[in-house]
């Protein structure tokens, strides 16, 4: 974003690209590639002459609350309501640079740079108003709209009347003093959700709803199987359809062009391909064995003592092997993507997380400047992760350069469960050692998760935080025959099922109550806070499992934030109803309750899915249940009563939340499953292997 | 010529066999009513046909002629929301939103034939509807809430 011109009103500047560099950089590039930070300067909030506030911010909404969050920090500064703050995100002509929304970091990082512009034009504010109401700018306070006397509320002036005529231009200071949280009346509060009212009455646009004048609908023709490559396709009885535009064959891409979606549907039903099929494709059933048989590049997350010499010297040892598979995100909204060029100048419309890093990819395909691409990411209908690999904005923008108008992407509801990304799968083997009053004396972890480029993914949340002597954890790769990305807390979540799974079997192994014994070791104090309170918000009575109960217990840390849960559950059949589930998070300093809590029930409802039914199937190359059909979710009928309780201490610096509710979910199902079985099941999905 | 009302105006389409949701969504540009699975499955594509829930992803043009179309869009009387959406405001019952049209209207529905639904009613009635960000507790609240204001209310 290059540097605004002076407006009129007040503008407050600061730094893009927050939090770079930081440890979850080096993630990010080596997950997403194509990082070009742009450091700003960059206007982060505006207010109007007229007195409207504008937050600016390269942070996308996909359902998580961002807007609503940002609009919240905003309003605290500025003694406003958050309704009353217009929050413009993910266009990347409009807002600071930013490497994109995933790993829970926005409120983090681009919430505490709000607050902070909204301080500093908060402090403008009171500077301008102390001349006009001649009263020292630390005797005045903002409310309402207006700067008023803190003595005296009704002596005050409106922002407008401030503002008018005038060009105030601010630059956000690090050390811009912040409200504290004993001051706040607007953050830590319950409050509605700002965008609510365009969410219910269908005026939310999202990518599938942009249409622009002259607009031609695409169907692009997918191969018949992953890395099927494509001999020949007959396209003369397509091109003879009614609507067709074109047919275009440009370099692998090929894809009809016609007038509205069920003409590009019609003639690509009629496109006759001929396809050559990879002989070695591996299916779901082999999987599992391919990843005992073969791992490489492996990377030691965690390492002390001799794990070997007190393996060998344990009282008690037990060894278990646990198997994650695949799974798709599937969210609500299949990915789309409009694209529009004008000259050498392009627009894309695309529900990424990565606004900026399409942008780039955009910019090097067609060898123009990244300020002749602009890429706005309108509301999106969920992501969870999946959403930052985002292939239609590229084969919109090359449809419309060939066809000369403006073309529409829209992946059917198979083709993003296809050939969109999948959490990885990955087979965990843990080898512990232990004595009889419950000390866990070796841990030795070895995962290997099918990440092949990015090892990262499956590096997250590997190391144990029980407290162990001697302990060697280590992750590496395997075979990778479906394509690899991101996902709610993905490697994290998947490390974390066999782990906690394997603590209840040493806690079943000694005879001891699982949430007594993880106490036990469990030396982190804000650890141990979570847990404590899911346990006491459940009403969890000591009892060894199995007790027949189906009570289980697990706890989780990512992004920076501690979880813990407990769940009731109940076996009919072949159906596992999970009744009950208690939840608890601190994550530090909690801008928007509401949104937390949220957060919490949505990823342990996203969670439940994953624990229970959901899974990629695939076969020959083909993914067998890429549609709702075949494809399982929860739903509403499916819903445990859950409870969410915060328990950060808000003196902590905030870290994520959209994250760490998934990540004790599955393994607490597993335990809570034993406990009511005494069937001990490391695999998932749960249900199917009942 | 195909006759129908959608939300209230009269319209004519041209071709019997178009897709009700392509016709709203790119013919009428009412977009509010969303494409999820193309199979009738997920629930967010749901419109009232003459008051009855219909998967406009599964219907023609020529399958509602003569009838009334009720979408998204067509609820809200002016800046005044429907019960059943202000319901969904009050308890912030969405999360992406992009569900949130169908489950409104298989709601809306819901309480024209069971006005005052027990949550086990309320939850059998709403399982044909996908929320993937998992927003059911709070879409079950809301349902709940409208039920407590909706008689005369409803449209």
């Amino acid at each position: 974003m290059t540097a605004p011109a002076a407006l009129e009103g007040l503008t407050i500047q600061g730094a893009s690209a927050l939090g770079l560099p930081l440890p979850s950089t080096g993630y990010a590039r080596q997950a997403y590639g194509n990082v070009n930070p742009d450091y700003g300067p960059a206007t982060w909030l505006r207010i109007a002459p007229d007195g409207a506030v504008t937050v600016f911010a390269g942070k996308v909404e996909y359902g998580q609350g961002i807007r609503w969050g940002l609009a919240m920090a905003a309003a605290e500064e500025l003694g406003l309501e958050p309704a009353d703050i217009e929050v413009v995100l993910g266009d990347t002509a409009r807002v600071p640079w930013d490497i994109g929304t995933f790993g829970s970091q926005s409120t983090r990082h681009t919430g505490v740079q709000v607050r902070r512009a909204a301080a500093t034009a908060r402090q403008a504010l009171l500077e301008a108003a102390a001349t006009k109401l001649d009263l020292p700018p630390d005797q005045l306070t903002c409310a309402g709209g207006r700067v008023v006397s803190r003595a005296d509320r009704a002596r005050g002036i409106g922002f407008a009347e401030l503002l008018g005529g005038q060009q105030i231009s601010r630059d956000i200071a690090d050390d811009t003093p912040l409200k504290s949280p004993d001051e706040f009346t607007v953050m830590g509060t319950d409050r509605g959700r700002v965008d609510a009212a365009q969410r219910v009455t269908g005026r939310a646009i999202y990518t599938q709803d942009v249409i622009r004048p002259g607009m031609l609908f695409a169907r692009v023709l997918r191969p018949v199987a992953y890395g099927a490559r494509l001999l020949r396709v007959d396209d003369s009885i397509a091109r003879m359809m009614p609507g067709v535009f074109d047919v275009v064959n440009d370099d692998g891409l090929v894809a009809v062009l016609a007038e509205n979606d069920q003409q590009a549907d019609a003639a690509h039903d009629a496109l006759m391909a001929e396809w050559e099929e990879r002989p070695d494709s591996v299916s779901q059933w082999d999987l599992p064995g391919l990843l005992a048989e073969a791992s490489h590049d492996p990377v030691v997350t965690q390492e002390a003592g001799d794990v070997e010499r007190a393996l060998e010297r344990a009282e008690h040892r037990l060894e278990a092997t646990y198997y994650i598979p695949y799974i798709p995100v599937a969210p609500m909204e299949p990915r789309a993507a409009v694209a529009e060029w004008h000259g050498d100048n392009l627009t894309v419309w695309a529900g990424t997380q990565r606004p900026f890093g399409v942008r780039g990819e955009l910019a090097q395909a067609f060898q123009v400047d990244e300020a002749q691409v602009r890429v706005i990411a309108p509301e999106i209908g969920g992501g969870f992760g999946g959403k930052s690999i985002y292939r239609p904005a590229l084969e919109a923008a090359r449809l419309a350069r060939i066809a000369g108008r403006p073309v529409r992407v829209a992946y059917s509801r198979s083709e993003e469960m296809t050939w969109s990304t999948f959490r990885p799968a990955a087979l965990i083997t843990i080898r512990s050692g232990f004595d009889g009053a419950g000390n866990i004396t070796a841990w030795d972890y070895h995962a290997t998760h099918t990440t092949t480029d990015r090892p990262m993914i499956g590096q997250r949340g590997s190391e144990t935080p029980y407290e162990v002597a001697d302990v060697r954890c280590v992750v590496a790769s395997g075979a990778a025959p479906l394509r690899p990305g991101s996902y709610r807390s993905l490697g994290c979540a998947v490390n974390h099922f066999a782990r906690e799974c394997h603590i209840d079997e040493i806690a079943a192994a000694v005879g001891m109550d699982p949430v007594e014994f993880r106490l036990k070791n469990l030396p982190d104090p804000r650890y141990r806070a979570v847990l404590e309170a899911a346990a006491e918000h459940f009403g969890w009575k000591t009892a060894a499992a199995p007790s027949g109960q189906g009570y289980g217990v697990a706890i989780g840390l990512d992004v920076g934030s501690y979880a813990a849960e407990c769940v009731a559950i109940d076996v009919q059949g072949k159906e596992i109803a999970v009744n009950r589930v208690s939840s608890a998070i601190d994550c530090g300093l909690v801008f928007n309750p509401e949104g937390v809590r949220s957060q919490m029930e949505g990823a342990i409802m996203m969670g439940l899915g994953s624990a229970l039914f959901e899974a990629a199937e695939f076969e020959n190359g083909r993914l067998l249940n890429g549609n709702f059909a075949r494809y399982r979710v929860p739903r509403i009928n499916q819903t445990p009563a859950i409870s969410v309780a915060l328990v950060g201490a808000q003196a902590n610096p905030s870290t994520g939340a959209g994250e760490p509710g998934i990540v004790p979910i599955a393994p607490a199902i597993a335990n809570a499953l034993f406990d009511r079985t005494s069937k001990r099941i490391r695999e998932l999905q749960l249900q199917r292997q009942l | 010529m195909i006759p129908l009302h959608v939300n209230g105006e009269r319209r004519e389409a041209a071709d019997a066999r178009r897709n009700l949701l392509s016709y709203l969504r790119f013919d009428l540009g009412l977009t509010g009513s969303k494409y999820g699975c193309g199979e009738g499955l997920c629930g967010a594509c749901t419109v009232l046909v003459d008051g009855q829930p219909l998967r406009a992803c599964l219907a023609t043009v020529g399958s509602v002629a003569g009838g009334r179309v009720t979408t998204i869009e067509g609820l809200a009387d002016g800046d005044v929301l429907h019960a059943v959406q202000q319901a969904f405001v009050d308890e912030s019952a969405m999360q992406c939103g992009y569900c949130i049209p169908g489950f409104v209207m298989s709601t809306v529905s819901l309480l024209e034939r069971t006005p005052r639904p027990d949550p086990g009613q309320v939850r059998e009635a709403l399982s044909e509807n996908m929320c993937r960000c998992g927003t059911y507790p709070r879409i079950e609240r809301a349902v709940l809430r409208a039920s407590g204001h909706t008689s005369g209310a409803a449209k």
